[in-house]
């Protein structure tokens, strides 16, 4: 009795496992879209999930998915995908990934999983990966109101900008008026000496630990100075269409050595202003975000993503220029990722959702309550993001330079950002090594 | 037994042709990507037609075998798929300019070549072996003796032994991060060093093995404690009765009895040490720079897994990364199969 009990079991689950097995590959009984929508729109995309998904919304047409690599704005996206159902009964998923999982990690599985969503978002350098695949966008209503879009030479306009960031040395405002420093002067190397001077004989009567937050740890900060920082040195002081030294750059990992040098010579000089005692060697993004939010720090080596909202500090901000050559008057400023439209996904939906970001609801939403800046010119709502008001003065005025440290080679911030640290610590010890150290490492990675 | 009559004959033929026309069919929609909504459940009455005709296939010389393979089936389908048929395609992906999307050139043996000229890969594979043999060493050192000490008589033995596990049951990359904060706040202030450990590659790599051997030496120890257990107490009771001391004893009678549990956890440490990742991860993401080979390396800490995964994820390289991972596995191969034969003549002498 009890061997026929067991068998009987056995034999159950044997039956069960394979249903499961078989039952995950490919099948498709989730009929009603709608009703999963809700559900597979979560921050975890399970792959079975999605796999239901994928084959309901390529044939509903106008449905679509859009895979979102910003987690911080999911809500509010949700909140966008249900007005855009409102106003056209038009379906958009939002799927989001994000936190240590990058979405282009993400999109290579589903792209193997034949489970692409229609609207996904890539940086600029990623766009080669996706070389013919991409849907062009030239001509469309949207792209007459921005200067910002993604133009790739092989295939056209692909990338829509949902958002400007901007990155330069962010300052507090309170603490410069009192220090005596006007932030407008600085666009030279030798005024911001002067104002690093003038800021450090009054550290203790301001209550400062130092004059910049910067921070070059690599481990989990390596984005920040391999990247960002490392910007500075392709794109300070020229035009957002001037590619001159990342192309340099990408063409076998060539840098210029004397523009290398003063910018080598000016995050000397950051260094030396720095928390050498915790902060600068092995700090946290967020001891840095906190320490200048609390009026520790007069500079901040970080973007306007850093301070959101008007109520996280009691003090304006704004953004000076690394202006590590004689005039550089320029932030970094433009969308560091875009959406594009997946060339065989539905692209027609894709287009007629893009217009409609483009336009006066969907920007009400990304600007006020994600606290994105718009890239579109007609687009009639302040950003709240404090930072804001002082990015607007340098792109109204053109002085803004692009985000040209995004074409850089996959994955060079991991091997600069090294040395960066180096130069932190003092183990490089002076601007001619750090220049020495920093192009062998640049020439051995483009070599790889 | 009965002979299988007319009924069950007819049953199973048609329980088999059912379910194969089912499968094939469903397979068929599922390949000219049909959005039928019905595909799924066919599928799955198919295979269900299949095991059942084979089930009740009218045989008695075969029945047993059918059974038997009915029921492995299952495991080894899962086997196939999720370990067999994946070293099969990697290795086929390590010969291509497989870039995680699609294949464009088939390039030969380009990505084997090229790995060993990366000086940042020689220097990976260097600094894995040298982790392999500083743990090998360390944890099974300290795992002995923690299980000597949990064997012993001492009061809250219980305790000991769950506060050693304990650092096992959190996964390693937290582990990373907890050890992080200790090292840059904790260690700090302690040693009254200026910066964290985790800032100068040797001391870091020092505390990648430190945290290694936090987290794993109570696993190990788990398992010496079994062994110890084993021993007889009559052999310890009659070396006791002829004189031997405490060293004597541990030298003479308990080692040379546990040197199976030695064998499997010098196996469990090597192959374990060898595979580490998530705690490389956490706590240094492979960061730190060395001048070796006539080159500024900025990979200090890094071992073959995290460069493997790099190359693959980070640099977006997965061909290259599928080629290193192949020549890890070959590594990894024959250094257990080595140690294994070595460990197993060692048993026999004994």
């Amino acid at each position: 009795m009890k061997k026929k009990v067991l068998s009987i079991l056995l034999a159950g689950t044997m039956v069960l496992s394979m249903t499961a097995c078989g039952g995950s590959g490919s099948t498709n009984e989730t009929a009603d879209t709608a009703a999963s929508t809700e559900e597979t729109a979560t921050e975890e995309t399970s792959t079975e999930e999605t796999a239901t998904e994928s084959t309901d919304s390529t044939t509903s047409a106008g449905a679509i998915r859009l895979l979102n690599g910003k987690p911080e704005i999911n809500d509010q996206l949700k909140e966008l995908a249900e007005l855009y159902k409102t106003e056209t009964g038009a379906e958009v998923t939002i799927e989001t990934i994000g936190g240590d999982t990058s979405a282009g990690d993400e999109l290579k599985k589903m792209y193997q999983g034949d489970n692409m969503p229609d609207i996904f978002v890539i940086e600029a350098n990623q766009a080669a990966t996706w070389d013919g695949m991409l849907a062009d966008l030239a001509g469309e209503e949207w792209t007459e109101k921005t200067g910002f879009e993604l133009v790739n030479d092989s295939m056209g306009t692909i990338g829509f900008p949902y958002t400007v960031e901007a990155t330069a040395l962010g300052y507090n405002a309170d603490i410069l008026s009192k220090a005596g420093v006007d932030p407008s002067t600085l666009t030279s190397p030798a005024a911001w000496q002067a104002a690093c001077e003038a800021i450090d004989a009054k550290k203790d009567e301001l209550g400062l630990t130092a004059v910049f937050a910067w921070c070059a740890e690599p481990t989990n900060l390596g984005w920040s100075s391999g990247t960002h920082v490392f910007g500075q040195y392709l794109d300070a002081g020229l035009k957002a269409d001037d590619t001159t030294y990342i192309d340099m750059l990408n063409d076998g990992g060539t840098i210029d050595e004397t523009r290398m040098k003063h910018f080598a010579e000016f995050i000397g000089m950051m260094n030396q202003y720095s928390d050498k005692d915790h902060l600068l060697v092995d700090g946290t993004y967020d001891e840095q975000v906190a320490g200048f939010k609390e009026g520790k720090f007069a500079f901040i080596t970080q973007g306007n993503w850093c301070v959101t909202s008007p109520d996280d500090v009691n003090f304006e901000v704004g953004f000076a220029p690394y202006a590590f050559e004689d005039g550089m008057n320029t932030i970094i400023a433009g969308p560091p990722s875009y959406w594009v439209a997946y060339k065989d996904g539905n692209v027609d939906a894709a287009k007629a959702f893009f217009n409609w970001c483009a336009g006066d609801s969907a920007q009400n939403i990304l600007v006020n309550k994600a606290g994105l800046v718009s890239p579109f010119d007609d687009c009639q709502y302040e950003a709240t993001n404090p930072f804001y008001k002082s990015m607007k003065s340098y792109i109204d005025a053109g002085n803004y330079s692009g985000w040209h440290t995004m074409l850089k080679k996959d994955g060079l911030q991991n091997e600069t950002c090294q040395v960066f640290a180096d130069y932190a610590k003092g183990s490089i010890a002076d601007a001619d090594e750090f220049v020495s150290k920093i192009s062998s490492v640049i020439k051995g990675f483009y070599a790889e | 037994m009965k002979t299988p009559s007319a009924t069950k004959r007819v049953l199973s033929l048609i329980c088999l042709i059912a379910g194969l026309g089912l499968l094939i069919w469903s397979l068929a929609l599922d390949f000219s990507k049909s959005e039928a909504s019905y595909r799924g459940a066919t599928l799955i009455i198919g295979i269900i037609g299949i095991v059942a005709g084979l089930y009740f296939f009218p045989t008695l010389k075969y029945h047993r075998t059918i059974i038997n393979i009915l029921f492995l089936f299952p495991l080894l389908f899962a086997f196939a798929v999720t370990v067999i048929i994946p070293l099969f395609l990697g290795i086929g992906y390590s010969f291509t300019d497989w870039d995680g999307i699609r294949v464009k050139n088939v390039i030969g043996l380009a990505n084997y070549t090229s790995m060993f000229t990366q000086p940042s890969f020689l220097w990976s594979i260097f600094l894995t072996f040298l982790f392999v043999v500083c743990n090998m060493i360390m944890v099974n050192l300290v795992a002995f003796l923690l299980a000597l000490l949990c064997t012993s008589k001492i009061k809250g033995l219980g305790f000991f032994r769950a506060a050693y596990f304990l650092p096992n049951l959190i996964g390693g990359i937290v582990l990373g991060y907890i050890w992080q904060f200790i090292f840059s706040n904790v260690v700090t202030k302690l040693f009254n060093t200026q910066y964290s450990m985790i800032a100068d590659t040797g001391t870091a790599f020092l505390a990648v093995i430190i945290v290694y051997i936090w987290q794993y030496a109570g696993y190990i120890m788990l398992i010496y404690i079994t062994g110890l257990n084993t021993i007889p107490g009559d052999v310890l009771e009659a070396s006791g009765i002829d004189g031997a001391n405490k060293l004597q004893t541990l030298f003479e009678i308990k080692i040379p009895m546990i040197a199976p549990t030695i064998t499997i956890c010098t196996f469990l440490t090597l192959t374990s040490a060898f595979k580490q990742f998530d705690v490389n991860l956490a706590l240094t993401n492979g960061k730190g720079s060395v001048d070796i080979f006539g080159n500024y390396l900025t990979n200090g800490t890094e071992m073959l897994a995290l460069n493997i995964y790099n190359t693959a994820v980070i640099k977006n390289n997965y061909a290259l990364g599928q080629a290193k991972a192949v020549l890890f596995f070959i590594i990894l191969a024959c250094v257990s199969i080595l140690q294994v034969r070595i460990s197993n003549k060692k048993e026999v002498e004994l």
